[in-house]
């Protein structure tokens, strides 16, 4: 009696254990997808997938890759200042769920990474309109890397961050392009041995592209 | 116990197993979006089953269901809910098309007859700025708007002219309340400035036609303008642009809810007259005194109260060869005395009400010499009758009181109605030389409007507003409606009909007041299309104009006219970088009987052919910005109408102008000085000259009483030069917000 009731208990456990490691099995699958993105409209397909993650798993970082990806799709259409606002709305509200789910105490490394991304969010906003959204969102993104970067200074993706600002401002706001070519590499160098789990690993093409540009 | 045991295993079993027992039935299917696309990830779900899955990458699903009667739900962000109804004796495949949530898209925008410049623009839509520096402005808020379609170049004149309306058809408001002198005294040929300072203005919408039912007495245009909320730092500035110098601050209270500002202006063109020799013969001025405040306060969670005060005084006093006798010189002088008061709050009264008062109030004064100096330089009268005015005073004095109130309540959808009541009271009292006049008119007005979903992309707003007014003694009811219809790829059709009535003006009424309401039928139609960084527009209208204000033989309303066209906007802010340039083109036709027109004429202020382009290029390497803007109109037609004994008024001469083209250039250059600094100021020097290439302007032409002497009306000088510098200081206070969010 007591060996089937237990038998069974077990494999009620097991059933919620594969089901947990289906969702991690799960969230990774997608980030896997993520690291082959390119395309807005890839970007746009994965915040879907993420979501659809984030209601199986409690968890702070489908929402953060979801935030991500809008803000990706941001900077893709940074010409197309028309279409942006929808992409910003949202990666804010995502952003806002996952820091919900941190210790914003002790998990200092993952709300520097949420701050990396938050200010990601806050440029977009800056692309809709530059002269009109440029001073109050541009201040808000700069703030909030610099304290992403106090959070974790090593953080390789917050430096790509302050490399972009650098290299896209111009000299008299303080903008300086060798110094961004600089940090950018300094980014790579820190990218070098990151594991592609689910733990956020991109800014390798990022900065590539952003020092492409110094080429 | 045994048989407890067995049935606690069964019950257990069961439960295992029940997805085997109750799969007799499979629904299956792939979700796709409205245009076709696959949407993977989708959730769906069976009720009352309570199973769920998901879409895999290629849109599909595969679930167990019951038997009989039961709910399919499928959900995806950005799309709305899908729920069906399903009976099912045996398997069934389903193709679920989701279609997108409108509420994360932006809301349909009705644009027919109106160019929205606001700070929430998007893209390749203006924003108050984009306006105000246009090469050539000078900053000035009627100025900036001739640089988009509808508004003619008429160079002699302040105000409006749009689509073939006088500048008296076009009305300015300021946070819904009326704003009755944008302009300083009229100077014959010599335009004005603008009263108001356009840095105060967040949003601008230049309405050219079919404006909403919460405005009237406009009968071609309407300028609402909506002046900034809270700074979000305080900041001064000062700036010098001879002949003209300002200075102002903006405090905003360290607990950000409330602000205080105040600027002042002083402009004294004597001494650049005196190096760039002018037209005129000036005597006085011109001298403009000008300062305005305002504060702002928050009131609980959603409250703004909103106060805005201006005076100025004015005086211009010059000297031109008279027309009737050119040894002889006519002398004409105006000094101008103004406060205006605007006080405005606004509200929500709850989640779905919101309330807009404003009150306004202001105090005009306009004191008017003509005076004939002889060859011996002493005053003289003239040898006519007719010609009494040149020597001659008038003063006017003018109350000016409005009251407010609109509510407005919000529905799903965006819809939303709006209704609300106002009332104007104006007295005027003078006298023109030996005559007194005195008006006094109470005009009241209610309105309605409703902003309708009717289908995806497609939104109406259908509006009516009464207006009664005293001195008139008659009561009128407008209509208005307008809709918009957005297609799949960012275009957009939107359509507008209404009908505008006026007053006439107050110097006919001191007169005569036993007359009509004028009016004007606006029907538009256009077609915009924003997308990646780039705005076109074009734009078909035609106005039919009826009760207007005849003088000859007698003063009624037997006058009409109308007016059609055809008008173009392109902006490209995207294919050059760092170049922002626009191109408007203005198709007009119109005539009109009124005033003493001996029948329908085209009028003087309205020329057919019109295209303007505005260029700003920046160089943020070394922070320079160069801005050219070029207006070209074909001429203008003038005509000499005189009153000939037994025959009445007719046209004796009548021409038509040379082409209008001027070319303004200017240059702007920010530097930073003090960078140590804590807030650093931002200061620049720019320097500009309005039509740079010397072209020369006629307007039209003034005829002497007998005909014989034609003078063109001629800009003040071939250029306008100017050259100066500003600072502006700023102490930032986001820190505060991002501590506060932490």
């Amino acid at each position: 009696m007591k060996k089937l009731v237990l038998s069974i208990l077990a494999l009620v456990i097991f059933h919620m254990t594969v089901s947990a490691q289906e969702t991690t099995a799960a969230l990774q699958s997608v980030v896997t997808k993520l690291d082959q993105a390119k395309k807005a409209k890839d970007y746009e397909a994965l915040e879907k997938e993420f979501l659809a993650v984030a209601e199986q798993q409690k968890s702070w970082l489908p929402y953060y890759y979801a935030a991500f990806c809008n803000a990706k799709v941001g900077f893709i259409n940074q010409d197309d200042g028309e279409s942006i606002e929808p992409y910003s709305i949202r990666g804010e509200e995502q952003v806002e769920k996952a820091k919900s789910m941190l210790d914003t105490v002790r998990q200092k490394k993952e709300l520097s990474e949420l701050f990396t991304v938050l200010s990601m969010v806050y440029r977009t906003k800056v692309f809709i309109n530059p002269m009109t959204y440029g001073r109050k969102y541009g201040i808000l993104s700069q703030q909030y890397r610099v304290k992403a970067q106090e959070l974790d200074p090593e953080n390789p993706r917050a430096l790509y961050v302050q490399a972009w600002e650098l290299y896209k401002t111009p000299k008299m706001w303080g903008g300086d392009k060798e110094a961004a070519k600089k940090l950018s590499e300094r980014s790579l160098a820190l990218l070098q041995n990151t594991k592609a789990d689910v733990n956020p690993h991109w800014g390798k093409a990022e900065n590539e592209e952003l020092t492409g540009k110094n080429k | 116990m045994k048989a407890n045991h067995l049935s606690y295993i069964a019950a257990i079993f069961l439960m295992l197993t029940s997805a085997l027992a109750f799969g007799q039935y499979r629904i299956s299917g792939t979700v796709k979006d409205d245009k076709g696309k696959i949407i993977p990830a989708a959730s769906v779900s069976l009720s009352p089953a309570g199973m769920a899955t998901k879409t895999d990458s290629t849109g599909n699903f595969n679930l167990e269901g019951l038997k009989g009667s039961q709910t399919l739900t499928v959900s995806s962000i950005g799309y709305r809910l899908f729920r069906k109804e399903i009976r099912s004796d045996s398997s069934v495949r389903l193709d679920v098309v989701l279609k997108p949530d409108t509420r994360t898209l932006n809301e349909v925008t009705i644009s027919a007859g109106s160019f929205e410049a606001s700070d929430k623009a998007k893209g390749a839509s203006l924003t108050a700025m984009d306006a105000f520096t246009v090469a050539g402005n000078n900053g000035d808020l009627a100025l900036a708007l001739r640089s988009l379609p509808g508004a003619q170049q008429i160079g002699e004149m302040d105000g409006l002219f749009v689509r073939g309306g006088t500048g008296e058809e076009t009305k300015q408001f300021i946070d819904g309340t009326l704003l009755k002198n944008l302009n300083y005294p009229r100077v014959p040929g010599v335009q004005q400035y603008a009263r108001v300072s356009p840095v105060l203005f967040k949003g601008i919408l230049f309405s050219s036609g079919g404006y909403s039912a919460l405005y009237g007495q406009a009968m071609s245009s309407a300028l609402i303008l909506e002046s900034n909320e809270l700074p979000e730092k305080s900041s001064a500035y000062f700036a010098i642009f001879p002949p003209n110098s300002n200075a102002g601050i903006q405090q905003l209270s360290p607990n950000k809810k409330s602000s205080y500002g105040v600027t002042l202006r002083y402009t004294n063109a004597s001494f650049y007259n005196s190096v760039v020799k002018q037209k005129p013969d000036y005597f006085s001025g011109p001298e403009y005194i000008e300062g305005d405040a305002n504060f702002r306060i928050k009131t609980g969670k959603t409250g703004m109260v909103k106060f805005y005060t201006n005076w100025n005084v004015s005086d211009v006093g010059m000297r031109n060869p008279d027309i009737d006798n050119p040894t002889f010189r006519a002398g004409y002088q105006v000094k101008g005395k103004s406060i205006y008061n605007n006080l405005s709050y606004r509200s929500n009264l709850s989640d779905s009400w919101q309330v807009d008062a404003g009150m306004a109030y202001s105090y005009n004064e306009d004191h008017t010499v003509n005076s004939l100096i002889n060859s011996e330089g002493q005053v003289t009268d003239p040898e006519h009758e007719a010609l009494s005015y040149k020597n001659g005073q008038r003063l006017i004095k003018s109350d000016f009181a409005q009251g407010r109130l609109v509510f407005t309540k919000m529905f799903s959808n965006n819809q939303a109605l709006r209704f609300g009541a106002e009332h104007f009271y104006n007295r005027d009292r003078g006298m023109s030389n030996d005559s007194t006049l005195a008006l006094t008119d109470n005009l009241s007005a209610a309105f309605a409007e409703g902003d309708i979903y009717l289908a995806d992309g497609l939104a109406a707003k259908v509006g009516a507003r009464m207006e009664y007014s005293s001195a008139l003694n008659e009561f009128v009811v407008a209509p208005r409606a307008s809709l918009a219809y957005r297609l799949k790829k960012g275009g957009q059709f939107n359509l507008a009909y209404g009908i505008f009535y006026q007053k006439p003006l107050n110097d006919v009424l001191y007169l005569d007041r036993e007359l009509k309401f004028s009016n004007a039928a606006h029907y538009v139609l256009n077609y915009t299309k924003k997308a990646n960084n780039r705005f076109f527009r074009i734009e078909a209208y035609r106005k039919q104009y009826s009760d207007l204000v005849k003088t000859m033989p007698v003063t009624d309303n037997s006058g009409s006219g109308y007016a059609q066209g055809l008008e173009l906007f392109f902006r490209d802010k995207k294919s050059v970088k760092d170049l922002d340039y626009w191109v408007t083109y203005t198709y007009l036709d119109t005539k009109r009987d009124f005033l003493n027109y001996p029948y329908a004429l085209q009028p003087a202020f309205a020329a057919p052919h019109t295209a303007t382009i505005a260029i700003k290029k920046s160089f943020p390497d070394i922070n320079t910005f160069v801005n050219v803007s070029y207006a070209v109109a074909t001429g203008r037609p003038y005509y000499d109408i005189r009153y000939s004994a037994g025959e009445g008024y007719r046209i004796f001469d009548q021409g038509k102008t040379r082409t209008y083209s001027v070319m303004n250039l200017q240059f702007a250059h920010l530097f930073s000085v003090f960078s140590s600094w804590k807030q650093k100021p931002v200061s620049g020097f720019s320097v500009g000259v309005n039509n740079i290439l010397g072209t020369k302007q006629v307007f039209g032409y003034n005829y002497s009483f007998d005909g014989s002497n034609k003078v063109a009306i001629t800009p003040p000088a071939a250029r306008y030069f100017y050259a100066g510098i500003f600072m502006s200081f700023g102490i930032d206070r986001t820190s505060d917000f991002i501590d506060k969010n932490l």
